[in-house]
């Protein structure tokens, strides 16, 4: 008779079943994963204390904070009146309190200044893909056969896009006094930077036979950027120059707080000086505006991205 | 062979007849481009030069190419840096630290919080839809205002400091997070949570067991995407007086001492640099891991 061998015999010559086999097993990984595990929630809570500390996030100092907070809510609320809504201005031409014409008393100023942040974004979005496309096919590793271009271009992206755009505007209106265009100048060069960087992903992605063949032809390198790499990468940039488009919306209503115009500028003034219904009037229109605008952007990228898909 | 056909390959252009170019512009009209749409490119080309030369004038243009003393004063700064043995290093270190911690304890509160409203926002775990959407809108409000609009409000509101920097980084994150957190349990398999739910489980542990597992990868990476950002966002909190590195750059900028802004500006480049390597390494760990 053969010896069968039982594979399920321990060191001390007992009968396991597999269960317990493969609960040993667990247990010994387990244990060997806890010591990491340890390490990393210890540093994970020293974190956590040192940003509690460092913060003074206490909870008597958040508790008074909460309550200051609601109350400061309760400042800026406007005080309207349903019966007195819709009323105009009166005889002497001074509007009535508890209506919107009261709350919106700068409607027009308002207006004017969000109009001014809007051409902010345009032009600062048109600029910047201008740089981005200067920049885009230096910076792209299968166009570029000069690695020290393709460095240089790809570290001038990085740091244009590296700097925070509230920065470069506070440097501007330094150098070129106060006023929308060291805002427009500084989301440019920030836009330049990050739209550089995907443009140049894309080109990474083209396919190289249009490229050859312009090429072949006798094209020389920017005939073939332009016609052989161009026209296949056309719909990705107006997509995320439009989606760029949004984000600097967002970025020219805040840029005035450092005195680069548009209507964070307003902004900054009405939350910094009063606190009463103007800030929430303001903040509205803000909200609407970006809002607006990020439907409206949406609807022209599926517009594109449809295109490209055809 | 072919030769005798009029679509043979043509071996030289005289060869080529205007009959050829016809046929060949009847088969293929888009190739030689058409009127109409030519028209449109160039009416965009031309909205946009005309749009370019209005704004060049309406925003004053022309003031870039006289710059002020100032400006020249600041690029001389640049590269000139003097007394820095005097720079009070200690509180560079102490903003940026400050700074981290702005950013990590923001992300860290927001996260907690929207894993709650995550799965109060989420079409596959409320069913009702007043709720729902009421959730929603309020995100969209948080979400909407600006993360340095927060900070001013919360500025008024507490003081300066970074307290008010980390409350407009939890305010802001927890619009944003609970969204795509949401996103995510909406998007879950759904054959697990039937699994689970068939072992006889209750709401709270269809969830434990059916559903944070497969969410939970996508939360921790999120998070930490978020962590990485805020820290950009951390160091320009300051400007309006939140605390962190921010506060420190807009002091010396006031007290024109350009050669420290420079520096400090040069720190916040690498500390930035940094977290987006950290964040790579431990996001690359974490999810390789569990996303096998």
């Amino acid at each position: 008779m053969a010896v069968t061998v039982d594979t399920n015999l321990n060191d001390m010559g007992h009968r396991e079943d597999p269960v317990s086999t493969y609960e040993k097993h667990r247990k010994e990984l387990a244990r060997a994963k806890m010591g990491q595990n340890l390490l990393l929630g210890a540093l994970f809570f020293g974190l956590l204390v040192f940003s509690i500390v460092t913060s003074q996030f206490y909870p008597e100092r958040l508790a008074q904070a909460g309550s200051r907070v609601f109350e400061y809510i309760g400042t800026i609320m406007p005080n309207l009146e349903w019966d007195k809504l819709f009323l105009g201005r009166d005889d002497q031409g001074s509007a009535i309190e508890g209506s919107l014409t009261f709350w919106y008393t700068d409607f027009g100023k308002y207006m004017a200044l969000i109009w001014e942040t809007i051409l902010m974004a345009i032009t600062a979005s048109l600029l910047g893909t201008a740089g981005a496309l200067a920049l885009c096919f230096a910076g792209s590793r299968n166009l570029i056969k000069n690695s020290w271009i393709y460095f240089f271009a790809r570290r001038f992206m990085e740091i244009c896009r590296g700097v925070p755009e509230i920065l470069i505007a506070l440097v501007f209106v330094f150098a070129f006094g106060i006023g929308p265009l060291a805002g427009i100048l500084a989301i440019a060069i920030h836009s330049a930077g990050a739209l550089g960087k995907l443009f140049a992903e894309v080109n990474e992605n083209v396919s190289q036979r249009p490229i050859d063949g312009v090429r072949g032809v006798g094209g020389n390198w920017f005939e073939q950027m332009r016609y052989g790499v161009m026209p296949q990468v056309l719909p990705n940039y107006v997509s995320y120059g439009l989606l760029r488009f949004e984000i600097n919306v967002r970025a020219s209503s805040i840029i005035g707080f450092v005195g680069a115009g548009g209507i964070g500028q307003e902004l900054n003034r009405v939350i910094s000086f009063y606190s009463d219904d103007r800030v929430l009037a303001v903040l509205i229109l803000v909200v609407l505006t970006v809002t607006i605008i990020d439907l409206f952007s949406e609807r022209l990228r599926m517009y594109f991205i449809g295109k490209e898909q055809l | 062979m072919t030769t005798t056909t009029v679509s043979a390959p043509v071996r030289s252009l005289s060869e080529l007849s205007a009959d050829d170019v016809a046929a060949a512009r009847a088969d293929n009209p888009d190739a030689f481009g058409n009127t109409g749409r030519s028209l449109l490119v160039y009416a965009v080309w031309a909205s946009v030069f005309v749009y370019l030369v209005f704004a060049f004038w309406y925003f004053d243009f022309a003031r870039m190419f006289q710059p002020s003393e100032n400006a020249q004063r600041l690029l001389a700064a640049m590269f000139r840096w003097e007394d820095m043995a005097t720079w009070q290093y200690g509180n560079i270190y102490r903003g940026i630290a400050e700074t981290l911690a702005m950013a990590f304890l923001g992300t860290f509160l927001a996260s907690l919080v929207a894993l709650v409203i995550g799965f109060l926002a989420a079409r596959n775990i409320v069913r009702i839809p007043i709720f729902r959407h009421t959730v929603r809108r309020i995100l969209d409000v948080f979400r909407g205002v600006d993360q340095l609009v927060w900070a001013l409000v919360f500025v008024r509101a507490v003081g300066l400091g970074p307290l008010a920097g980390v409350l407009a980084i939890f305010i802001s994150d927890i619009g944003t997070l609970s969204k795509l957190y949401s996103e995510a349990i909406e998007n879950i398999d759904r054959k697990q949570v039937e699994g689970v739910r068939a072992t006889g489980a209750g709401p709270v542990r269809t969830i434990r067991f059916g559903i944070l597992p497969q969410v939970l990868p996508v939360f921790l990476s999120q998070s930490l995407y978020f962590l990485e950002s805020n820290t950009r966002s951390a160091t320009i909190l300051g400007i309006v007086g939140a605390g962190g590195i921010g506060m420190i750059i807009i002091e010396r900028f006031r007290a024109t001492l350009y050669d420290q802004v420079v520096f400090v500006v040069i720190n916040v480049l690498i500390l930035v640099a940094i977290i987006d390597w950290v964040s790579k390494k431990i996001r690359m760990k974490f999810i390789g891991e569990v996303g096998h």
